[in-house]
């Protein structure tokens, strides 16, 4: 894909070193050494609670490390203002459930993609100039959506939804790119859809993402990371990362009191019921 | 703990709830029974010595507008006095058409210092609004001051604001047109804030996860979410203002309000129908647009 940045090839992306990261007083990740380099493609998986999500969020600059050394995309984290926003223009992200502006329509829901390089009064009255509009359309077609250029998103469905986010993301223009499952809500057919549009868009792009489904671990990941009470479980490639191991992640005679317990059990039933 | 203690704790948890809303209610009697007694303690609860006559004198009159003389009227009513020399001979029919005219040209003031006043208390109270909702987090060194001042314009009624200005700006429409804009403006940023703070902060954090710069942020992400709200805010309280600002009349501010100080002070009650009837159409007018207006940009 066009819109996925140059690469240095065998740089790092992120690099993460005895990183505890807080939330709500509690430490949600803690993370001894994670190194991801740049054009990787990894899958994080791991019941709820396990810090899948507050990893994405301490990438993206919106957690903050409490110790440690976090570098992501050559920066040094915690960051703020300007540096922060320069990091997050380069970092694309889709996100589960409800995420685009329900207002406006899925042309101007992709064209907010690009507001991390453009500035100026045309970001601010949505008055694009025709190369960023034409972008934004291209990136449209590329996710099979340009005939809904013009269709407000809350008329769309949930795939199509998951879809112009996609289309966000490569507007983006991203280096690294986070997916918080993004397939959270969608029937198996859409989700099948999504990954494969994220798995392309990624190109030479780091690509993280946070799945649930086994089946779609081939599409997204070559490298699997199972984190269990914010720790790093075990961290192989794809074809050793078998359903032995995935299952033993939600096992629940190991969740310590800590954990969630409320949904603990749900996890697991709904792993083996997609089975493939 | 035992068994029985537990489903006894349970029990009354359930109960909790209702019975803290029976005492709500029954605060609220004893508050009523309070307010009632403290008017009965000093005789003011009369309806006056001939409230019956009184009333079906007023309905009377009420139930013939003015304005019906414009056809109907005796077009040369003679006035006599008691002893039976004319004094003048009048055309009704002449005297009230000349009233409508008058009554047109006070309903668009009216109009003018409610839609004036609304749009200047609309856009004070922007940043206000945007500054107390709490979602966006500004730093509460602008979030209390702009409370402060919310809070403030709301509680002061327009007329008190309007006898103030009067004072300072002297009789006439922008008295009338500052009162509103400064009691509305309270009103505005709370229902702005509050449509600020029933936003979906999901789509408002993605903008920012794409490195958008705060006003960004705000154009795109807040911005087209809220905008139907506010306008409809914005109808909302100008239909409400049009209505007030009948009443500002009464303190110099022109327009309607002025012609009904008239027709109550002479106890002209069939002018004063033919006002409330100008006054419910131009109402009822205006809501039914603006009910329009806002089913379709929501």
């Amino acid at each position: 894909m066009s819109a996925a940045a140059k690469v240095s090839p065998g740089g790092t992306a992120a690099r993460l070193e005895g990183v505890v990261c807080e939330v709500a007083g509690k430490a949600a990740i803690d993370i001894e050494a994670l190194r991801i380099a740049q054009g990787e493609r990894i899958a994080l998986v791991g019941p709820n609670g396990a810090g899948k999500s507050t990893l994405l969020r301490l990438l993206s600059g919106f957690a903050r490390p409490g110790r440690g050394e976090a570098v992501v995309l050559g920066r040094r984290l915690p960051l703020a203002g300007r540096e922060l926003r320069a990091l997050r223009g380069e970092i694309g992200q889709v996100l589960q459930g409800l995420h685009l502006v329900q207002r406006l329509s899925a042309l101007d829901n992709v064209l907010i993609g690009a507001l991390g390089r453009l500035a100026g009064w045309r970001t601010l009255a949505r008055c694009h100039r025709a190369q960023d509009i034409a972008e934004a359309e291209a990136a449209l077609r590329a996710v099979g959506l340009l005939a809904k250029a013009d269709c407000r998103v809350d008329r769309l469905s949930g795939g199509e939804r998951q879809k112009v986010a996609v289309a966000r993301m490569l507007m983006q223009r991203p280096r690294l790119i986070l997916a918080d499952e993004p397939t959270a809500a969608l029937d198996p057919r859409a989700a099948a859809e999504v990954c494969a549009l994220l798995a392309g868009a990624a190109g030479g792009a780091t690509l993280v993402s946070v799945v649930h489904n086994p089946s779609l671990l081939p599409l997204l990941a070559e490298r699997v990371v199972g984190l269990r009470q914010g720790r790093i479980a075990f961290d192989l490639p794809l074809a050793q990362a078998d359903d032995q191991r995935l299952l033993g992640l939600y096992r629940r005679d190991e969740v310590g009191p800590a954990d969630g317990l409320a949904h603990a059990p749900a996890r697991p039933r709904r792993i083996a019921a997609e089975m493939p | 703990m035992s068994g029985a203690g537990a489903m006894a704790l349970i029990g009354a948890r359930r109960h909790a709830g209702r019975l803290g809303f029976l005492g709500l209610v029954l605060a609220y009697a004893v508050l009523v029974a309070v307010a009632l007694a403290t008017l009965a303690v000093d005789g003011d609860l009369s309806l006056g010595r001939n409230p019956l006559a009184n009333l079906a004198k007023t309905a009377g009159e009420f139930a013939r507008p003015s304005f019906l003389d414009v056809w109907f009227g005796d077009p040369q009513r003679e006035y006599r006095s008691e002893d039976g020399t004319l004094l003048r001979v009048e055309d009704r029919r002449a005297v009230e058409a000349g009233f409508l005219r008058q009554l047109g040209a006070a309903a668009w003031t009216t109009f003018v210092i409610g839609t004036l006043g609304s749009l200047l208390g609309a856009v004070l109270a922007l940043p206000l609004g945007v500054a107390t909702a709490r979602n966006l987090g500004a730093s509460r060194f602008f979030s209390l001051p702009a409370k402060a001042i919310l809070d403030a314009t709301r509680s002061i009624h327009t007329l008190v604001f309007g006898l103030v200005l009067v004072g300072i700006v002297g009789l006439g429409p922008t008295a009338g047109i500052l009162a509103i804009a400064l009691h509305s403006m309270g009103t505005y940023g709370k229902l702005y804030a509050e449509a600020i703070e029933t936003l979906d902060m999901s789509a408002v954090e993605a903008v920012r996860a794409v490195g958008a710069g705060p006003a960004q942020v705000f154009f795109n992400g807040v911005w087209p979410a809220v905008l139907p709200q506010f306008v409809s805010a914005h109808l909302y309280i100008w239909e409400f203002n049009i209505r007030d600002s009948t009443v500002l009349g009464l303190i110099g501010a022109g327009g309607l309000g002025l012609l009904i100080t008239e027709a109550t002070a002479l106890f002209q009650w069939g002018r004063l129908a033919t006002i409330l009837l100008v006054v419910v159409a131009l109402v009822s007018a205006f809501d039914a647009v603006s009910r329009r207006i806002r089913k379709a940009l929501l």
